[in-house]
C-alpha cells in the first residue's frame, strides 16, 4: 500500500495488495476524486467524503464527478477503489508562496559593490 | 472583556438551562460551512482541499436553517470557506438573526467591503463580522500567503465599523509568532474600533500545506503567557477569560469537542470541527454515536496531544464559569481586573 502522498494513480487489487476497509478508509482520507468499481461491474466517480464500518451494512458516501448526490453504496458492493483524480492536498502552494517571497526578497536586496 | 451583556446573559442562561435539564452535552456554537470555495489558499489552512467539483458546491439556505434549529446553540459561526462568496449569505444572517442567534461571520474580509457597500447586511446586536487577522501587515500577509489582504482586510473594517457593525478580530498563531508584535498587532486592532479580538493556537491539520510551524503545547503556554500578561487596559477579547487563561498554562481544561459542533454539505463532522473522521446524518446520531472518549488529551489520542485549539476548549472554559463557583470568580476577577 503506497503512502498518501503516491496514492494518485493507485489502482490496487483487493485480498493480495489491500483488505477492502484498509482501502475504504485511504479513499475516505484521499482529498481527491476516485472511483468506485462495482462487483456487477458498473463504477462511479466522485469524491468519497463517508464511511460507516459501525453499522449492520457498512457503506460509503460519494458526490459523483459532477456534484451530484450523496450517493451510497455498500461495502458487500465494492469489487475495488481506484484513485484516479488528482490529490488537491498534495499541492505545493504554500511552498511556491515561500519561494517566491524569497525571490522577491533577494531581488529587492542591491548588489553588493564591487571591491 | 467585551461580549456585549446580552450575549453573555444568553449563554449564561442556556448552560444553567442544560445543565438543570440534566444534559451531559449540549453545544455552545454551531459552526455552518456553507461552503469550502475560498479566494485564499493559507499555509495553516486544511479545510479547502477538495476537488473543483465540492468546491462549486454549497448549502441551502433551508439546509443551514434546519441544522441551526437541529442543534438549538444559541450561537452561530459561519466560516468556510469564505462565507461572503456564498451567494445567499445575506439571506441566511437575516434568517438567523431573525431567530436571535448571535451570528460571527468568519471572513477575510477581502470582499467586505464590497457587500457592505451593496448593504447585503444590516446592523445588528446579532451579527458579529470576525475578520481573520493573524498579526501585523507582514506576519498576516504571510500566514495567507498573498500580498495586500492586510490592508483589504483593515478598509473592510473600518467600513463596517463606521456603519455600525459589530467586529471582532480572529487571529491563529503559529510557532515563530512573535508577542512583541502580536502586541503591536493588538494595539493597531483596536485602534481600528473592533468590538474585540480573538486568539487561537492553530492546529496542526494533516491537509495543511504547511506542516512545519504549528505550536505545541508548552511553546503555546510560552508565546500566550509573553504575549497576554500585563495585558493594556484597551485590549478587549471577545473570549472567555479562563480561555485565554488555559492558553498561558493558567488553568487546565479537558477538550469539549461536542461544544462547537460543525455542520456542512458533508453534514455533521465527527468528531470536531477540526478533524474529520466521518460524518452523521443528523445532529442526534452525531451526540449519540460518537464515540467521544477516544477524543481530548486524556484519551491518548495523538491527533488531541497538542491541540489547544478554541472550538474544543472555549466551551470548556464558558462550562467551568457558569457551572462552578470557582470558575465564575476566576472569570469575574479577570473581567473586573483586566488581568489575566
Amino acid at each position: 500500500m503506497p503512502k498518501e502522498a503516491a496514492l494518485e494513480g493507485f489502482t490496487p487489487q483487493i485480498g493480495t495488495e489491500v483488505t477492502l476497509e484498509q482501502l475504504v478508509e485511504r479513499a475516505f482520507d484521499y482529498r481527491g476524486n476516485v472511483t468506485v468499481i462495482r462487483r456487477d461491474g458498473s463504477s462511479v466517480e466522485g469524491y468519497l467524503f463517508n464511511r460507516n464500518r459501525d453499522v449492520a451494512d457498512p457503506f460509503v458516501e460519494m458526490f459523483d464527478k459532477d456534484g451530484h448526490g450523496p450517493l451510497t453504496i455498500l461495502y458487500g458492493d465494492i469489487r475495488t477503489i481506484r484513485f484516479t483524480g488528482k490529490d488537491t492536498a498534495a499541492g505545493n502552494s504554500y511552498a511556491a508562496w515561500l519561494r517566491a517571497k524569497e525571490a522577491a526578497k533577494k531581488a529587492s536586496v542591491p548588489p553588493a559593490a564591487d571591491a | 472583556m467585551s461580549v456585549p451583556f446580552s450575549q453573555m446573559w444568553t449563554v449564561a442562561s442556556y448552560v444553567v438551562t442544560q445543565r438543570l435539564r440534566g444534559r451531559r452535552r449540549y453545544p455552545l456554537v454551531l459552526q455552518l460551512e456553507p461552503l469550502f470555495r475560498c479566494n485564499l489558499a493559507c499555509a495553516g489552512c486544511g479545510k479547502i482541499q477538495y476537488p473543483a467539483q465540492i468546491l462549486r458546491k454549497h448549502l441551502a439556505v433551508e439546509q443551514c436553517l434546519a441544522a441551526v434549529e437541529e442543534c438549538g446553540a444559541p450561537m452561530v459561526a459561519i466560516p468556510g470557506g469564505e462565507p461572503l462568496m456564498y451567494p445567499e449569505i445575506g439571506r441566511l444572517v437575516r434568517e438567523l438573526v431573525a431567530r436571535k442567534r448571535y451570528v460571527y461571520l468568519c471572513t477575510n474580509a477581502i470582499l467586505l467591503k464590497e457587500k457592505l457597500q451593496e448593504d447585503v447586511f444590516v446592523p445588528s446586536k446579532f451579527l458579529s463580522f470576525s475578520v481573520h487577522m493573524d498579526g501585523v501587515r507582514e506576519d498576516h500577509d504571510e500566514a495567507v500567503c498573498r500580498d495586500g489582504v492586510f490592508d483589504q482586510a483593515v478598509e473592510g473594517i473600518r467600513e463596517a465599523v463606521r456603519r455600525g457593525f459589530r467586529v471582532t478580530t480572529n487571529s491563529t498563531l503559529f510557532d515563530g509568532a512573535d508577542p512583541l508584535r502580536m502586541r503591536r498587532f493588538f494595539d493597531e486592532m483596536m485602534a481600528l474600533g473592533v468590538e474585540g479580538m480573538m486568539v487561537s493556537p492553530g492546529y496542526s491539520y494533516s491537509k495543511a500545506p504547511d506542516q512545519e510551524h504549528f505550536l505545541r503545547r508548552q511553546r503555546a503556554h510560552e508565546l500566550f503567557s509573553q504575549m497576554l500578561s500585563s495585558p493594556k487596559r484597551q485590549w478587549r477579547f471577545n473570549q472567555s477569560p479562563l480561555f485565554l487563561q488555559f492558553l498561558m498554562g493558567k488553568q487546565d481544561f479537558e477538550c469539549t469537542p461536542w461544544g462547537i459542533p460543525t455542520y456542512n454539505m458533508f453534514g455533521w463532522q465527527r468528531p470536531c470541527y477540526l478533524l474529520q473522521e466521518g460524518y452523521a446524518k443528523t445532529f442526534a446520531e452525531l451526540m449519540e454515536t460518537t464515540k467521544w472518549d477516544h477524543y481530548g488529551r486524556r484519551s491518548g489520542n495523538d491527533k488531541c496531544r497538542d491541540c489547544m485549539v478554541h472550538c474544543g476548549y472555549e466551551p470548556s472554559a464558558v462550562n467551568h464559569t457558569f457551572t462552578s463557583w470557582r470558575g465564575l470568580r476566576d472569570a469575574a476577577v479577570a473581567t473586573l481586573t483586566g488581568r489575566l
